[in-house]
C-alpha cells in the first residue's frame, strides 16, 4: 500500500480540528433532524387533508424542496436571501447572514419534506381494522390518533426514518461549501495546507462512518424497545394465527430496504 | 336433516309483550359510488333478540352491521339505535358506539399493547373510568372468557381463538346493550371456533340483544331468535329461526339452504 | 436587471450547455452503475464466505460515507491511485467528470446491488422449482422468467437510486465540473439575479425527476401485468 499514503501522523495531528468539524456536524444534524421533524407533522397533515386550500400549497411545497438537490437549495438560501436588500439592513439579517443558520435553514426545508413521505407512510401502514375497532369502542377521532394510529406508526415507520436519518446525516457534507466548518470543510482545509489527498479525506470518512453506524446502533435498539410486543416469548403455547399483519412501509419511502419485512412473524410462523 | 331438529334451543322464543326496541332500521340504502350495497333494509331489533343474518358472499351482510354502528354511514333511509338517530353528527355517532359493542372478523387487537391494556383503554379514555376499576371490570369480563390468566401477555402471544375471546371480552368491557359480531369465526382455524361460539352462546343466555353475520348454522339454529336471508343488498327473508330453516317461504333462501346444509 | 440583455441571454445559453453536461454525466453514472450494480449483486448472492465478507466490507464502508467525499478522494487523489495501480510510467490526469462519474458509480452500485438481493430473496421459489419440473433450460428460465420478475421487484427501489443519483450529480460541480449547478452560481454572482438561476436549476432537476417518474410509473403498470395487488 506503499502507493496510499496515508499519513497517519498527519491523520493524528488532525484529530482536534476534525472533532471541532463533527461538533459543528452535528449540530447541524440534530437540529435539522428535530425541526424536520417537528415541520413534519402539520406539512403531512396538509397534505393529506381534503380541504383543497391546503393540499395543494403542501404539494408544490413538498414538490419543490424534494426535488431540488440540496446543494441548490443551500446556494438558494445563502446566496438568494442574502442579496435582498431589504434583508441585509433589516433584523432578519441576524439568521440569514450566518452560513450555519442558512445551512440549517436550507436543509430543514429539504428534510421536512422527505419526512412527509416517512409520516404518511407510516400511518398508512397501520392496519385500518384497528382504527376501526379504537372508533366501535367509542375513542374519539382524536384519542384513536394518539394512543392507536401514532404509536404504531412510530413501529411501522421506524425502519424508513432511520435510512432517512442516515441518508441526511451524510448529506450534511454539502454545507462545507457555504463556508459551515463541518466535517468536510475540515477535511478540505487540511488538503489545502498539506496537499495530501488522501489521509484527510480519509480520516473524515472513518468519522462519517463511525456516526452512521452509532445512528444504526441506536436504531435497532429502539425498534427492540418498541417491538418487545413482538417478541415476547414467555409462553409459546400456540403460535399467533391471525394477527393483523403490518403492511409492508411502502417502497417509495422505504428507500433501499423496500423488500425487508420489518421483522413481524410472518401468518403461522412460530415466534 | 333429522338430527339438526334435535338442537338444543336456548334463545327464548319471541317474546309475547313487546319489548322496548333496540335497533330500527327503515329503507335503508348504502351506496359505493355507482354500486348499490344496500337497498330498503328495513329491519327491527327488539332487546334481547338474536339475529343471525347469512347469505352469499357480496350480499350486504357486513355493509348492514357497519352501518349500525355506523363504522359505515348510510345513505338513505333511518337508523335509530336504542332510541338515538344516527344523523351523520359526530355526537350522535359517539353516543351510539357506546351503545353497541363490535366483534371483528380479525379481532383487530391493538398489538402494541398487553390484554389487560386493550381492554382498559376505552373504558378509561371515554367512560372515565379510575385504572383500578378499569382493571378490576377488564378481568371480570376476561375471565368471563376464560382468558384471565392471558392478561399481561400480548396479542401476538396468543392463538386466534384466544384472541377472538380477548376482543369479545374488550367489547364487552364498555358494557354495551347491543352486541354486533361481523363474522367472528371466519378468520378461525376449526378447532378454534367452538372456543368462541361457545362464548358467544353464554352471552345469548345472559340476555344480551346480539347480531352477528355468520356462516355458522348450527349456532344460528340454537341461539338465534330471529334470521335474516340477505342477497344483492336486499333482505330477502326475516322468519323465526325454526321456520327460517324448516320453511323457507323463498326460492333463493331454499336454494341457500339447500347448499350449505349438505 | 433587464432579463432580455445580451448577457443574459449568454448566461441561458451557458445554462443550457450545464445542463447537458449534468444529463452527459447523470446517465454515463446511471448506467455504470447499473450494469456494476446487477453484476455486483448477482456475484454477492453467492454462499463463499471471502465473497460474503469483501462485500460486507465494501458496503459498510461505502454506505456509510457521503459521497462528497468519494468525489473528493478520486478527484484529488485520482492521479495518485492510478498511478500507483497502473505504474509509475504515465501520468494521469484525472477530470472532474471522469473522478464524478466513477465516484457516484462505486456508491451506488452497492446500493442497486442491495436491490438485487432483495428482488431476489422476495422471488417466489417456486419459480425455480417450476421451470425445472418443466425441462425448461437455466438460461431460458433466467432469460424468460427469473430476470422479468426480478426487475418487477426492483423497479420501484431503481427509481428511487435513479432519483438520488440524479440529485448526487451537482456535488461533482464542486470538483470543478461545469455542470448545470456551477453555471447558474456563476451566473447570479455575476448578474445578481440568484433567484432566477437558482430556481431555473431546481426546476430542470424537478421537472427531470417528475417526468423520469412518471415514466417508470407507467413501467411498473406495465410490469405489473397479470398481479393481482394484495387487498388493502
Amino acid at each position: 500500500m506503499s502507493a496510499l499514503p496515508i499519513d497517519l501522523a498527519l491523520a493524528w495531528d488532525s484529530l482536534p480540528a476534525m472533532f471541532r468539524g463533527l461538533t459543528t456536524t452535528l449540530l447541524v444534524t440534530v437540529l435539522v433532524l428535530a425541526f424536520g421533524l417537528v415541520l413534519s407533522i402539520p406539512l403531512t397533515l396538509a397534505r393529506i387533508s381534503p380541504r383543497r386550500i391546503f393540499a395543494w400549497p403542501a404539494l408544490l411545497f413538498i414538490v419543490f424542496f424534494r426535488g431540488a438537490p440540496l446543494l441548490l437549495l443551500l446556494y438558494f438560501v445563502y446566496y438568494g436571501f442574502g442579496q435582498i436588500p431589504a434583508l441585509r439592513d433589516g433584523p432578519l439579517w441576524i439568521i440569514f447572514g450566518s452560513s450555519f443558520a442558512c445551512a440549517v435553514i436550507g436543509l430543514t426545508l429539504n428534510h421536512m419534506s422527505y419526512m412527509v413521505e416517512v409520516v404518511r407512510g407510516s400511518l398508512e401502514a397501520v392496519p385500518a381494522g384497528l382504527t376501526e375497532a379504537s372508533e366501535a369502542l367509542g375513542l374519539t377521532p382524536r384519542e384513536t390518533f394518539t394512543w392507536i394510529r401514532l404509536p404504531l406508526a412510530m413501529r411501522y415507520g421506524l425502519k424508513a426514518y432511520q435510512n432517512e436519518v442516515v441518508m441526511f446525516t451524510k448529506g450534511t457534507a454539502v454545507v462545507s461549501v457555504i463556508t459551515v466548518v463541518d466535517l468536510t470543510a475540515v477535511a478540505n482545509e487540511i488538503f489545502e495546507l498539506t496537499y495530501d489527498p488522501f489521509t484527510p479525506m480519509l480520516t473524515a470518512a472513518a468519522f462519517y462512518w463511525v456516526l452512521v453506524n452509532l445512528i444504526r446502533v441506536v436504531f435497532r435498539a429502539l425498534e427492540r424497545y418498541l417491538n418487545r410486543h413482538l417478541t415476547a416469548h414467555e409462553d409459546r403455547s400456540k403460535p399467533a394465527n391471525s394477527l393483523p399483519q403490518p403492511t409492508p412501509v411502502p417502497s417509495s419511502i422505504a428507500r433501499w430496504k423496500a423488500s425487508r419485512s420489518l421483522g413481524v412473524p410472518a401468518k403461522g410462523q412460530a415466534l | 336433516m333429522t338430527a339438526m331438529i334435535d338442537y338444543q334451543r336456548i334463545a327464548p322464543a319471541p317474546a309475547t309483550a313487546p319489548r322496548p326496541v333496540a335497533v330500527q332500521m327503515t329503507g335503508v340504502d348504502k351506496f359505493y359510488g355507482r354500486f348499490q350495497a344496500l337497498s330498503g333494509i328495513d329491519l327491527e331489533v327488539r332487546k334481547g333478540e338474536k339475529i343471525v343474518i347469512c347469505g352469499p358472499s357480496g350480499s350486504g351482510k357486513s355493509t348492514l352491521i357497519r352501518t349500525i354502528n355506523r363504522l359505515e354511514p348510510h345513505d338513505g333511509g333511518r337508523i335509530v339505535v336504542n332510541g338515538i338517530e344516527l344523523d351523520g353528527s359526530p355526537g350522535k355517532t359517539q353516543d351510539v358506539r357506546l351503545e353497541v359493542g363490535m366483534v371483528f372478523q380479525q379481532f383487530n387487537l391493538f398489538p402494541h399493547l398487553t390484554i389487560l391494556e386493550n381492554c382498559i383503554l376505552a373504558p378509561r379514555l371515554t367512560r372515565g373510568l379510575s385504572k383500578k376499576a378499569a382493571e378490576q371490570r377488564a378481568f371480570r369480563y376476561l375471565e368471563r372468557v376464560q382468558i384471565g390468566s392471558q392478561a399481561h401477555k400480548y396479542p401476538s402471544q396468543l392463538s386466534g381463538g384466544q384472541q377472538q375471546r380477548v376482543a369479545i371480552a374488550r367489547a364487552l368491557c364498555m358494557e354495551p346493550p347491543i352486541m354486533l359480531f361481523d363474522e367472528p369465526t371466519s378468520a378461525l382455524d376449526p378447532e378454534m371456533i367452538k372456543e368462541v361460539l361457545q362464548v358467544m352462546e353464554d352471552l345469548a343466555s345472559d340476555g344480551m340483544t346480539m347480531i352477528c353475520v355468520t356462516h355458522e348454522m348450527g349456532f344460528a339454529r340454537r341461539v338465534a331468535t330471529r334470521c335474516v336471508f340477505m342477497d344483492n343488498g336486499q333482505i330477502v327473508e326475516i322468519a323465526p329461526t325454526e321456520q327460517f330453516f324448516h320453511d323457507p317461504r323463498s326460492e333463493r333462501l331454499r336454494e341457500f339452504l339447500a347448499q350449505i346444509l349438505h | 436587471m433587464n432579463l432580455f440583455t445580451p448577457q443574459f441571454g449568454g448566461y441561458i445559453y451557458q445554462m443550457a450547455q450545464g445542463a447537458l453536461v449534468t444529463l452527459e454525466l447523470f446517465v454515463w453514472s446511471f448506467i455504470l452503475t447499473l450494469i456494476a450494480g446487477t453484476a455486483i449483486g448477482i456475484i454477492t448472492l453467492s454462499r463463499n464466505p471471502v465473497i460474503q465478507l469483501v462485500w460486507r466490507v465494501y458496503s459498510s464502508i461505502i454506505m456509510g460515507v457521503p459521497s462528497l467525499l468519494v468525489i473528493f478522494l478520486l478527484y484529488y487523489g485520482g492521479s495518485a491511485m492510478l498511478t500507483a495501480v497502473f505504474g509509475a510510467s504515465r501520468s494521469f490526469d484525472v477530470t472532474p467528470f471522469g473522478a464524478g462519474m466513477a465516484a457516484l458509480t462505486i456508491v451506488y452500485a452497492a446500493y442497486v446491488a442491495e436491490l438485487v438481493h432483495g428482488a431476489a430473496k422476495n422471488l417466489p421459489r417456486g419459480q425455480f422449482e417450476a421451470c425445472s419440473a418443466l425441462a425448461v433450460k437455466p438460461t431460458a428460465a433466467w432469460r424468460h422468467v427469473i430476470l422479468p420478475q426480478l426487475a418487477r421487484l426492483a423497479l420501484p427501489g431503481l427509481v428511487n437510486i435513479w432519483i438520488i443519483v440524479l440529485k448526487d450529480t451537482p456535488l461533482v460541480s464542486l470538483a470543478g465540473l461545469n455542470d448545470l449547478v456551477a453555471v447558474s452560481k456563476i451566473a447570479a454572482g455575476a448578474t445578481k439575479e440568484p433567484f432566477i438561476f437558482f430556481i431555473a436549476a431546481c426546476l430542470f432537476f424537478i421537472l427531470f425527476s417528475a417526468l423520469t417518474s412518471q415514466l417508470a410509473a407507467r413501467l411498473e403498470v406495465r410490469l405489473n401485468r397479470g398481479i393481482a395487488k394484495a387487498k388493502a
